[in-house]
């Protein structure tokens, strides 16, 4: 359960690709096509939005970043000072900083490109804002090209450090280079780190985990430290430094009696009391390591009590050990465990939140009631069962019926028992034996020793294939003559059979040749229609409701309700359709147009009969035909509905003149942009440019100017 | 889980394989015959970032490729040092052949001799009312046109506050209105942003330098404080004229050359 998992950052882009990514994604996610000729709103709101999506992608991304980035105030002062010493805390503050300003500089230009969009007022000018918004945005980010790169570095190297919780059960492995902290630390967990016989090998933090009584505890190896001053430590040495000082943890001391690891006993100890004081409030065990190399005892006795005065001194046991021989492995591993895990519980008891656990709890020592003796109740059917061997425990196991199985080595007696198992009383497996004898191909087992037969002597004998001039294969079966006369017996009744239905059938039908034509013609009609619905039905298209499917499209395609379709279709039934047709066209709607028009011609024909009567002049009468053929069309296409003009009153003037009046403004209003694309359209077309429209234009004069 | 340098360890533990070293070398000799594939099958867009790329790193190259042949010939001249005895104020001279230096003064002296009040624009493109000018339909039918409004980026000094909806015949909108400019010093080849103290001239119109729209060509007044220049009095000059040399309007800034 690490905490701490800075591995879900994700990467951070170089500048360039940074730039890439945000410019892509523009030109991808918003639109692209805009003409001079849309209105210039619509122009400037296309720039604009261009703007502000590349705003807000890049606000985003570098958002992302620093919400992703921990901020080494609020991690665990571990983290917090691990960070420190490996990355700089400087340095990274100062780039995420550099990110955060960035950002803010991203959106101050957006803001003022688009204030200046709003005010451009051609489509080449909102563009050129554009280009220059974008660019300088693009700018900002190409000069966090260096804090981006760093703090990819960072990510790379955070992600990589082991997930170590500070809070938990921790082992801590510290001392001199070279003393087997890293050889320890393979020994207990599987952690496999590299161990090598130079000096610093292991040059940062490395995380195993350990068992001990079901609980799991974190095992850290550090690097080695030297003896000076804090100052003078580097990098390596202070990841050590740092462990020690945040982790509440048990601490290994490493030392090295036999010297081997090129620093004397005295320096070893010089060591331990400088950084003593980082040991306070910690589980301290002091390792004497690689005792196969030289005993305990047998080291100089000057040496001995030096080592045994540390001990006196920071109040702490010592415990020999060796990583080669593994003496005293387990043992130093139990001591630091239950050291640490008696402190953690003791803890846990002294602190504030055990009450609410305390108050919970209770325990009872239930008193016997009375000297009744009260067992456990056994069926009598489970004591029967028992008793008979059917079920019990693992030393007389039930028998069980093994008929029809092959014989297993249960099967087998007590005697041959010796041949089938090993020396070390394990069973032999056929597998074992094939390799015994040479392996595959050479030998396999004989599975003739698993034939289920009557007499067991049977089993290896050899079958022939021809016995006595015949195949025994035809012969397995005793009963094989009778069983195959019975047979033959059988099939020829069954014959018989056949033959006396044959004899008393009827003829086929008794219909005569006109009446089974009809059933053939019906049967065939019956397979059109049926294939017809089926590749109508097969057909992947929308289905028209019934009704809009039976009206008449085209001349070609008639639909079912048709007139003529219905009374085709009816008459091939055999039905009189007149009758169904007349009713249909009574109810028709189509029908009321053709009874106005036919109105209207009434109404003209009245017209022209009383105009001869009366004397008026040629152009009145002119004039009266033209209204009157107007009035005739406006008549015809009064049932035409939409095309219908709508009364003056309709659209809300009061007079025609009213409506001349509204469709000259409107013209007006046009006049301003007609002729070009649309009012955002500055582009003056040829016939409109003056030195091409003034002047003579004579022959061969016109062009040339 | 691997700690720490993953790939270290597991080169450590299980080496690189045979080839390693001949692929590497491989792939770096063939890398100029995939970069020319490349640079011969792209086109649009993407071969014209392609080449202005390549065009850099190859400039680069040649400079860097010059500069050790410029270290080369203005190596120290042993034959110029003279035998014998020096007098004191000559002994720590080295004998360096000066031709580099001298080209230099003469380019010098030639830059010097040129115009000293040449304007970088000298020509200016006159811009016209109507491009200048929105038109404003103002009253209450909408049929009054007595208002202008400038299309243009325009300086309006700090002190300005608007005249009555009445009597404000021009208006000059605050989202056009620019404080600071980009200002390069053309000896210097720097560029400072310096605040605007007045349009001194609009090439185009008076009325346009009363308003103080900024368009190209005009010159401006800059605060050049920030930079300390003196004046050949001796006194701190903190007012220079500039003038501007990008379409403000179009650029969405004010980028100009300093007139020294």
């Amino acid at each position: 359960m690490p905490v701490y998992n800075f591995k879900k950052m994700s990467p951070v882009p170089s500048a360039p690709d940074l730039i890439d990514i945000v410019l892509m994604r523009t030109q991808r996610r918003t639109p692209t096509v805009i003409h001079p000729g849309y209105k210039i709103n619509r122009i400037r709101s296309f720039y604009m939005r261009k703007i502000k999506f590349t705003q807000q992608t890049i606000s985003e991304r570098l958002s992302k970043m620093l919400t992703d980035f921990p901020r080494l105030n609020d991690i665990h002062p571990f983290y917090a000072d691990l960070c420190n010493t490996l990355y700089d805390r400087d340095h990274y503050k100062l780039a995420l900083g550099q990110l955060n300003t960035a950002r803010s500089l991203v959106d101050q230009i957006a803001r003022d490109m688009i204030r200046m969009v709003k005010y451009a007022d051609s489509a080449y000018r909102c563009k050129c804002l554009k280009r220059a918004a974008l660019g300088r945005m693009c700018t900002v980010l190409k000069r966090q090209k260096a804090s981006l790169a760093y703090l990819e570095e960072v990510r790379k190297h955070l992600s990589r450090l082991p997930s170590l919780d500070p809070n938990t059960r921790t082992i801590l492995m510290c001392g001199l280079p070279n003393v087997g902290k890293s050889s320890f630390m393979n020994k207990i967990t599987r952690g496999n780190v590299d161990v090598q016989p130079y000096a610093f090998t292991t040059k940062s933090l490395f995380v195993g985990h350990c068992d001990y009584k079901y609980l799991r505890w974190q095992v850290i190896d550090t690097p080695g430290i030297l003896d000076h001053s804090l100052e003078q430590r580097n990098t390596i040495e202070m990841q050590a430094i740092i462990a020690l000082a945040h982790l509440t943890c048990s601490v290994l001391y490493f030392c090295d009696p036999s010297e081997q690891c090129g620093y004397t006993v005295e320096q070893q100890c010089s060591l331990f009391r400088s950084i003593k004081p980082l040991f306070a409030n910690k589980q301290l065990i002091i390792i004497v390591n690689k005792v196969d190399q030289l005993p305990w005892d047998e080291v100089q006795p000057e040496k001995r009590e030096m080592i045994e005065d540390l001990g006196r001194d920071a109040n702490c046991s010592i415990m020999t050990m060796s990583n080669i021989s593994e003496h005293g492995v387990s043992a130093v591993k139990a001591a630091a465990c239950d050291k640490l895990l008696e402190k953690r519980v003791d803890a846990r008891v002294a602190g504030k939140k055990v009450d609410g656990v305390m108050n919970r709890l209770q325990v009872f020592h239930p008193t016997p009631r009375d000297g009744v003796h009260r067992q456990a109740h056994i069926p009598d059917s489970v004591k029967q069962a028992v008793a008979d061997g059917r079920i019990g425990s693992a030393d007389h196991k039930p028998k069980r019926s093994r008929k029809g199985y092959a014989e297993t080595v249960d099967d087998i007696d007590k005697n041959d028992e010796d041949a089938t198992m090993d020396v070390s009383g394990q069973l032999k497996t056929a597998r074992d034996l094939m390799w015994e004898n040479g392996g595959p191909g050479v030998w396999a087992p004989d599975y003739r020793e698993q034939y289920d037969l009557k007499d067991k002597d049977w089993r290896f004998d050899a079958i022939p294939e021809i016995m006595d001039g015949k195949n025994i294969a035809d012969f397995v079966d005793p009963d094989i003559e009778k069983k195959l006369a019975e047979l033959e017996d059988e099939e020829e009744q069954l014959l018989e059979e056949l033959a006396a239905q044959r004899m008393g059938e009827e003829p086929d039908s008794d219909l005569d040749s006109e009446e089974e034509a009809a059933v053939a013609a019906i049967r065939d009609r019956k397979k059109i229609i049926k294939n017809i619905s089926q590749a109508n039905r097969s057909e992947n298209k929308p289905v028209l409701p019934r009704s809009i499917r039976g009206r008449t499209k085209d001349k070609h395609d008639r639909g079912d309700r048709n007139k003529d379709v219905v009374k085709d279709k009816m008459e091939r039934l055999g039905v009189d359709a007149s009758i169904m047709i007349k009713r249909g066209r009574s109810l028709d709607k189509t029908r009321g147009r053709k009874r106005g028009i036919s109105v209207s011609r009434d109404v003209e024909m009245d017209n022209s009969n009383d105009s001869p009567g009366t004397e008026i002049s040629k152009t009145q009468t002119k004039k009266q035909r033209r209204s009157r053929s107007e009035a005739a069309k406006r008549e015809a296409s009064i049932s035409r509905g939409h095309s219908r003009p709508r009364d003056p009153s309709q659209i809300g003037l009061h007079s025609d003149a009213a409506v001349e009046a509204a469709k000259k403004l409107e013209k007006q209003g046009r006049r301003m942009w007609e002729g070009g694309a649309g009012e955002g359209d500055n582009r003056k077309a040829v016939h409109l440019v003056r030195w091409m429209n003034t002047g003579k234009k004579r022959n061969g004069t016109h062009y040339c100017r | 889980m691997p700690q720490h340098e993953h790939m270290e360890r597991h080169r450590k533990l299980h080496g690189r394989r045979m080839d390693a070293e001949e692929r590497d070398r491989k792939k770096e000799s063939r890398l100029v015959h995939k970069r020319s594939e490349f640079a011969q099958k792209v086109h649009g867009i993407r071969a014209k970032i392609y080449q202005k790329r390549r065009f850099k790193e190859k400039a680069t190259m040649r400079k860097t490729i010059a500069m050790h042949n410029q270290r080369s010939n203005q190596h120290a001249n042993d034959e110029a040092v003279a035998d014998g005895a020096v007098p004191a104020y000559l002994l720590d001279r080295e004998g360096v052949s000066r031709a580099k230096v001298l080209s230099n003064t003469v380019k010098q002296k030639r830059k010097e001799k040129a115009g000293k009040w040449e304007v970088p624009i000298p020509k200016v493109k006159p811009v016209a009312d109507d491009e200048m000018f929105k038109i404003l339909k103002t009253g209450k039918r909408q049929k009054k046109a007595w208002k202008r409004m400038v299309t243009k980026c325009t300086f309006v000094g700090d002190s300005f506050t608007r005249k009555n909806p009445k009597y404000e015949r021009f208006i000059r909108p605050s989202g056009l209105r620019m404080k600071r400019a980009n200002v390069t010093h053309p000896e210097l080849k720097t560029t400072f942003q310096l605040a605007i103290l007045g349009v001194k001239k609009n090439p185009s119109s008076q009325i346009y330098t009363n308003l103080g729209v900024l368009t190209k060509g005009t010159i401006i007044e800059v605060n050049v404080s920030e930079l300390g220049l003196v004046t050949t009095s001796g006194k701190v000059a903190w007012g220079k004229m500039a003038q501007v040399t990008n379409n403000p309007e179009l650029d969405g800034c004010v980028n100009a050359v300093l007139l020294v």
